[in-house]
């Protein structure tokens, strides 16, 4: 693994030349590759250069490319986080439980706590905040893997979302103001919860590049003894990231609930590995110190054009796995090719 | 002068705590004693001990139990040395379901029993291959490379069933035989089937390479230090890419033997049980990042899981069983931390 830092991050090469930096050659030639697979699909694949069959490849990945800036952050570090799509499943759930009303039916399911929904989006968001400071701690103060962690925290947080749900769902007797946040369509036909990923989108991006917290997270994934040295709390600046990466799991999963109007212990089965493959499309290095929030985006619509054309072939759904691995490890392969060939 | 102090130190430390060095070597052992002991005290009340519906009941429970272990048998103790040189592998549960499809589909369509198991073990031996070219050749990260595979292979599995049907089973138009259940079901002696035996041996081969042959030296000198290994000498793509082959083997013999106990290919039968060998590993006290551990601990900890999910299958509905394994992961987690840890700074 040590290896590769110096030939995927390239970052040596960074200070050294005033030419176009690393980050934004990987990030554009990502760009070109997602225009040339939106070309190739428009060809081939019937309707799929109908306008509004481009504005849902971005609508429907919305909840991805929310997660994905969580694990962009955190694997900038160097760090994996595992564990949102169960805090996803988790929120979403408990999101219902706690506004369901209480004593209204024989149904176990059917009843819950009966609090207000702003309570229940409070204590929702909260339980999504402790997984986050579970992963934080063995992290940071055990040293333990990220990677082993953060497995076993999805299986706790998806494990309290199947345990709430009996294994299957929770959709009755909601208050009306429950599915309002999730539906909301603001301009046209887009929905709410598309803006709040545009929003957190800009966020995370001047965050990114114009904050020192943003730079920092850079320093400790190149190298955490350096950042150590010069002063960087590593422990704590890990912990906002994880925990900042619970939250927005947290957020999604409120507002997937709300969309379906449900809470369903399955929700977003799989979609840790979706976060990271976008989050690897876009060109953020596993080995850490390297990658961008723009270029995560880029991923997912990489990915959003790949499984959508996959669908417009009529292929059937099990093909997603397959594309997605074989996706994943092209991206992996063309990216370190492109930065050898690169800084010769 | 320091030095000699420093080592006097040290022994006359590692003399004085000897019996706390004991403990914490075997303390996978002792939990695995006190969760047997949990389970048959909390499933006393149906009979005496030893008797029918108690936990330690030979015929009715610990036989049940050793048959349906026999997957993770098989597969942890590979597992293991894997982890010990420091790479892993999160494709074994793909892997698994994988080979059981094929399996029980070529059993399905009329193939003998010889000639399935040669194939799917040669299938287990390709899918090993393409993580060691993946993490050895092409030098991408094992977990990234096996995450690849992992939906390569759960892709493939669940492709290969037709539309329509949930696993490879009996239908109108082709029944499976009934003989493929010998394998992982039939009583061979004591109860237990051929499939618990051959899990034996691979543990006893897996822990003869661990102890005395070179593979197990040098995965050991890999997860320690890969680069000073190599300088010494070591091929460390070999070794790694010997030791992703036998981990796809006995993913592909673990696939066999569940197809077998369920006689069905189920393409989600596999699910989950990288988790379950991690836990088991991590259990047995190997460090995650390489460089030390043993087999026969890892085989223990399995033990555990298994006797914590089927004894606990009895008292809680099912649906706590993923809550189940994650506390137990984050638990294993945490004692491998404290315990192994603390030696290696020793």
């Amino acid at each position: 693994m040590l290896r590769n830092i110096d030939k995927v991050s390239g970052i040596d090469k960074i200070s050294t030349r005033s030419r176009m930096n690393d980050a934004t050659f990987i990030t554009l030639s990502m760009l070109g590759v997602l225009i040339v697979l939106l070309g190739l699909a428009c060809l081939f694949v019937p309707n799929f250069y109908l306008g509004q069959n481009i504005i849902n490849l971005v609508t429907n990945y919305w909840f991805v490319i929310v997660l994905g800036i969580g694990v962009t952050f955190l694997l900038i570090t160097g760090n994996f986080d595992m564990s949102v799509s169960g805090i996803v499943a988790m929120s979403g759930v408990l999101s219902v439980y706690f506004c369901q009303a209480a004593h209204v039916s024989q149904s176990e399911l059917a009843n819950g706590l009966g609090l207000p929904y702003w309570a229940a989006i409070v204590l929702a968001l909260t339980a999504s905040l402790i997984i986050g400071a579970i992963n934080a701690f063995f992290i940071t103060k055990l040293k333990v893997a990220s990677i082993i962690v953060t497995l076993g925290t999805m299986s706790i947080a998806r494990g309290i979302a199947h345990i709430v749900t009996h294994g299957a769902q929770r959709n009755t007797s909601l208050p009306d103001v429950f599915k309002v946040i999730g539906n909301i369509t603001v301009i046209g036909s887009i929905k709410l919860s598309v803006i709040i990923m545009i929003i957190f989108v800009i966020i995370a991006v001047i965050i990114e590049k114009r904050t020192v917290f943003g730079r920092r997270t850079y320093l400790i994934g190149a190298n955490i003894e350096a950042a150590r040295l010069s002063g960087v709390k590593v422990g704590q600046h890990l912990t906002i990231l994880y925990l900042i990466s619970s939250l927005l799991a947290g957020i999604t999963g409120i507002l997937l609930a709300s969309e379906y109007v449900s809470g369903t212990s399955n929700r977003a089965m799989g979609s840790e590995f979706d976060a990271l493959v976008i989050v690897l499309l876009g060109g953020t290095s596993i080995a850490g110190g390297f990658g961008s929030v723009s270029g995560t985006v880029i991923g997912a619509l990489i990915l959003a054009v790949v499984t959508s054309s996959a669908t417009g072939l009529l292929l059937r759904p099990e093909w997603q796995f397959i594309l997605k691995g074989i996706v994943t490890f092209l991206a992996i392969m063309a990216q370190r090719f492109a930065l050898d060939r690169r800084n010769i | 002068m320091g030095i000699n102090e420093n080592i006097s130190k040290q022994v006359r430390k590692s003399g004085t705590n000897s019996w706390k060095a004991t403990l914490k070597g075997s303390y996978v052992f002792i939990l695995l004693i006190i969760v047997v002991v949990i389970l048959s005290l909390v499933k006393m009340d149906s009979g005496g001990i030893f008797g029918r519906g108690h936990f330690l009941n030979w015929d009715g429970s610990i036989v049940n139990l050793l048959r349906s272990a026999v997957p993770i048998l098989t597969l942890s103790g590979g597992f293991t040395l894997l982890m010990i040189s420091g790479n892993i592998d999160l494709s074994v549960g793909s892997a698994l379901s994988l080979s059981a499809v094929i399996y029980s589909l070529m059993i399905l369509n009329g193939f003998g029993l010889f000639f399935s198991f040669i194939i799917t073990m040669i299938l287990g031996i390709v899918l090993g291959f393409v993580n060691g070219l993946l993490v050895m050749k092409l030098r991408i990260t094992p977990v990234i490379a096996t995450l690849v595979t992992l939906n390569l292979y759960k892709g493939i599995a669940r492709l290969i069933v037709p539309p329509g049907i949930s696993a490879i089973k009996s239908s109108t138009i082709k029944t499976m035989p009934a003989w493929i259940n010998n394998y992982a079901r039939k009583d061979l002696i004591a109860g237990l089937p051929v499939a618990f035996f051959v899990a034996i041996v691979i543990i006893a081969i897996l822990v003869i390479i661990q102890r005395k042959t070179i593979l197990g030296k040098y995965s050991v000198a890999i997860g320690g230090n890969r680069l000073a290994a190599e300088l010494s000498g070591i091929n460390a793509v070999k070794i790694g890419w010997i030791l992703y082959i036998m981990v796809g083997l006995l993913a592909a013999l673990a696939g066999i033997a569940r197809a077998s106990y369920m006689s069905i290919g189920d393409p989600l039968t596999g699910d989950g049980m990288e988790l379950d060998c991690i836990i088991a590993v991590l259990l047995g006290g190997t460090a995650f990042s390489g460089g030390e551990g043993s087999v026969i601990k890892t085989i223990a900890g399995a033990l555990i899981i298994m006797c914590i999910t089927t004894g606990l299958m009895t008292v809680i509905p099912p649906y706590w069983q993923m809550f189940t394994k994650g506390t137990v992961l984050v638990l294993a987690v945490t004692l491998n931390s404290l315990l192994v840890r603390e030696k290696v700074l020793e």
